[in-house]
């Protein structure tokens, strides 16, 4: 087996024990049954730990996995600073909100996304003169693009949370 | 082939849903 194959089957498992340690906190936490929006989390890491590392697998599904994967970040740190807000600590102090809210969650489930990233790297971009990247922060597959959809989503998220009521 | 994103049919659709679900998951999210 290739170094660049044992590689990503070792940063698939990575991901995959990532989120399955998350979704079983999530079950244990927040059961489905006795909440509905508790299903939100349970379909999403149930997605994480089956069809996204079965997708990063594959050259084919790859691409596909990257963004999904990400998204799957993006929605996961926005609900849970969601959560945090309806929550917040008692006396909000830069210890409270680094200890007394879901902040390290928040950190954790970003190893998922730089997991992810590191896999999409590793096998689509060769190197830092790939033309994907030349001067297009904002764009598909660069770091800008990602920040730009962080923020999207966070806006129409709050535009339902807040509007349809 | 390589044509700019925004002239993609599926761009549009893939986005309409999206929008559709993030308004619907910020409709449904109360704690």
């Amino acid at each position: 087996m290739l170094q660049k194959q044992k590689l990503r089957w070792l940063l698939v498992g990575g991901l995959f024990f990532a989120s399955f340690g998350g979704w079983v906190l999530h079950v244990r936490i927040h059961p489905p049954p006795d909440l509905a929006v508790n299903y939100v989390p349970f379909a999403a890491g149930l997605v994480s730990i089956t069809a996204v590392p079965a997708m990063f697998l594959f050259r084919k599904t790859l691409a596909y996995a990257y963004v999904v994967n990400g998204m799957l970040v993006i929605i996961g740190t926005i609900s849970m600073t969601h959560f945090s807000l309806a929550y917040p600590p008692e006396t909000v102090t830069f210890y409270a909100l680094i200890f007394n809210t879901l902040f390290p969650d928040i950190v954790i489930l970003f190893t998922n996304f730089m997991l992810g990233k590191a896999i999409f790297e590793l096998e689509m971009l060769k190197d830092q003169e790939t033309g994907a990247r030349q001067g297009r922060f904002l764009r598909y597959p660069n770091m800008g693009w990602w920040l730009v959809h962080l923020v999207a989503l966070s806006g129409v998220y709050l535009l339902g949370h807040l509007f349809w009521k | 082939m390589n044509r700019f994103f925004l002239w993609k049919p599926g761009w549009w659709i893939l986005h309409a849903l999206a929008v559709a679900f993030m308004l619907w998951l910020g409709h449904i999210v109360r704690f």
